[in-house]
């Protein structure tokens, strides 16, 4: 037997969720799943290019409705359309509710389970890595979707840039919320993939479009307090951006955001504490 | 000292409609011990109950004289190799293992001299900076040990941990093993072949349908084992020469060939794995890669058993 190194005590909660996160933020970089997701993360980089093209060859710049819409408002547009209500629920449906689906399913789960720490430090050490490994592939795409789009229209990238922070640290909400959200689906539900994405492109969508209530129940309802893009006044997407008109504060938005985060991780990690792990075998 | 090491007290398992372990009452001794089964008999039942893995249905099991349920702090004293080929294979052994000794609370360095230490222990360290995906079938077996010793636990709890072993690392295994418990650890390892576990320990507990069907000493079971043939699946480079080399002797009662394989049934199965590993260390018939024994043989004395 090796020589022991009996200095160890049990790692407390936050101690053993960094090793976990140590653990897994390689794993899941280097997944088929990031690999897959990367290549969505494209997509926008792609609509920039053409977009960046079309403004070139046409001097004159974008217009809707006869108004002209600078690069920060297309840049805005893109950040609230293509990753706030598409990628960001995605990445949270894919990863969130795989985060101990994939050590169960891989048959890792149990070297993790048989050591001395909290079973649901796993499951933060893991949403941590998420977040971390989702935030590091949406940062390039953003970036460059920016470079590509804030010059466009006669706009400037420098008085944009303070814009794109605050939507990097939008994206970062998101991820986080969703991400949390869809951890407790993960652990709670079966067919949490099925349920996930019913309820980010069936609930929220179809929510949000009638007054009352039920849009709070919904993480679109608080990201759009979130969103610091002044929009085109006259197109099409005003008009749908307007039903969105009830829009919670600033600071009421991120209250609520950290309450769900914080509410979905304590029920996931309780599950993951009470729950049996049957491998097949 | 502790009397029972695994204490279960009418300690039953089910999963929904069926019975995985069935009121079960048994005393682990400190020591080696060899719990004995064929597939499906409640072994994995078992052994996940006593690691933690599992909450009982009913009844109450300790592990060095607590809960193991719900109870993280008590695996700093407990190492377990699971039966599963389950890896993070694109980590290298050493990391491996350095990564999950980190969760027992120690710095990185400690963990990886610890982790280092007992690669070392399992004779892997020429392949401790390859990758697990590179590795052969054994030295996953290895590793996986190493990552349950790594700690110094006071009990170490392995689930066939042989399967898939060829003959050399088979007999190194048990060398082992047999060394930690001479070492004053305890050790619970599981097998359904009796020859395995034999050649470790003479405690065991047999387990069949859920139930255990008899512990203590393996010698009063030994004799209606012979009464049975044995089955043994070899996969080897040269299958025919091998196979000419098995028809020279008497207990071999039937060989007969699968894809890189060859199957045989002995009567005498003692004799049979000391001639085969003598045979894999020489090299005489090309490398022998793999040795699996289905466990039909032991079936069918547990239903003798279970008649008489």
């Amino acid at each position: 037997m090796s020589q022991p190194t009996r200095s160890a005590a049990t790692p407390g909660m936050l101690s053993s969720a960094m090793r976990i996160f140590d653990l897994s933020l390689g794993q899941m970089l280097w997944s088929r799943r990031s690999v897959f997701l990367g290549v969505l993360l494209g997509g926008p980089v792609a609509i920039a290019i053409v977009l960046r093209v079309f403004d070139t060859l046409h001097a004159a710049g974008f217009k809707v409705n006869g108004a002209v819409v600078g690069g920060s408002s297309i840049f805005g547009m893109m950040i609230w359309l293509l990753f706030i209500r598409f990628i960001v629920p995605v990445l949270g449906v894919f990863y969130g509710t795989s985060l101990i689906a994939d050590e169960v399913d891989d048959k890792t789960i149990t070297y993790l389970f048989t050591r001395p720490i909290p079973r649901s430090a796993v499951l933060v050490g893991k949403y941590l890595a998420y977040l971390a490994c989702t935030v590091l592939l949406v940062l390039p795409s953003v970036m460059l979707m920016f470079f590509l789009v804030a010059p466009t229209g006669g706009g400037s990238i420098g008085a944009a840039f303070p814009s794109l922070l605050a939507d990097l640290g939008m994206l970062a909400v998101g991820l986080a919320a969703y991400g949390a959200v869809f951890a407790l689906v993960g652990t709670r539900l079966k067919r949490p993939l099925v349920v996930g994405l019913v309820f980010a492109f069936g609930w929220e969508p179809a929510v949000l479009l009638f007054p009352g209530y039920l849009r709070r129940l919904t993480i679109a309802y608080y990201m759009q307090a979130l969103v610091t893009h002044e929009m085109p006044q006259d197109s099409a997407v005003s008009m749908l951006l307007q039903i969105f008109h009830e829009v919670p504060s600033l600071w009421t938005s991120l209250l609520c955001l950290a309450g769900i985060i914080a509410v979905s991780l304590w029920l996931a990690g309780r599950a993951v504490e009470q729950r049996e792990y049957v491998l097949e075998q | 000292m502790i009397a029972g090491l695994v204490v279960a007290d009418h300690l039953s398992k089910w999963y929904g409609q069926v019975i995985g372990l069935n009121d079960v009452s048994v005393t682990v001794p400190p020591g080696i011990t060899g719990l004995l089964g064929p597939n499906g008999a409640g072994k994995s039942t078992f052994m996940k109950l006593i690691t933690g893995q599992l909450r009982p249905s009913q009844g109450r099991i300790t592990v060095l004289g607590e809960p193991i349920w719900a109870n993280p702090a008590l695996y700093q004293r407990i190492g377990f190799c699971p039966e599963q080929d389950a890896f993070y294979e694109r980590m290298t052994g050493l990391e491996w293992v350095t990564a999950l000794v980190r969760l027992n609370g120690v710095t990185e360095t400690e963990a990886a001299a610890m982790a280092a230490r007992a690669i070392a222990e399992v004779e892997l360290t020429e392949a401790a900076n390859k990758k697990i995906g590179a590795y052969s079938k054994g030295m996953r077996q290895r590793i996986k040990m190493a990552q349950a010793i790594a700690h110094d636990p006071e009990l170490l709890i392995l689930d066939e941990p042989l399967s898939g072993m060829d003959p050399i690392a088979r007999r190194k295994a048990i060398r082992m093993i047999k060394d930690w418990g001479r070492a004053g650890k305890s050790v619970i390892v599981s097998s359904h072949i009796l020859h395995e576990i034999e050649s470790m320990t003479a405690n065991i507990l047999l387990i069949n349908q859920g139930r255990i069907l008899a512990e203590g000493n393996v010698h009063q079971i030994r004799d209606l084992i012979d009464e049975h043939p044995h089955t043994v699946h070899i996969r080897a480079e040269h299958t025919r020469a091998l196979a000419r080399e098995f028809l020279g002797h008497d207990d071999v009662l039937s060989l007969k060939f699968e894809e890189g394989a060859v199957v045989v049934q002995t009567g005498k199965p003692d004799a049979f794995y000391a001639r085969l590993t003598d045979l894999a260390a020489s090299g005489a018939h090309g490398a022998i890669h793999e040795v699996t024994s289905p466990d039909d043989n032991l079936q069918a004395v547990f239903q003798y058993l279970v008649k008489s």
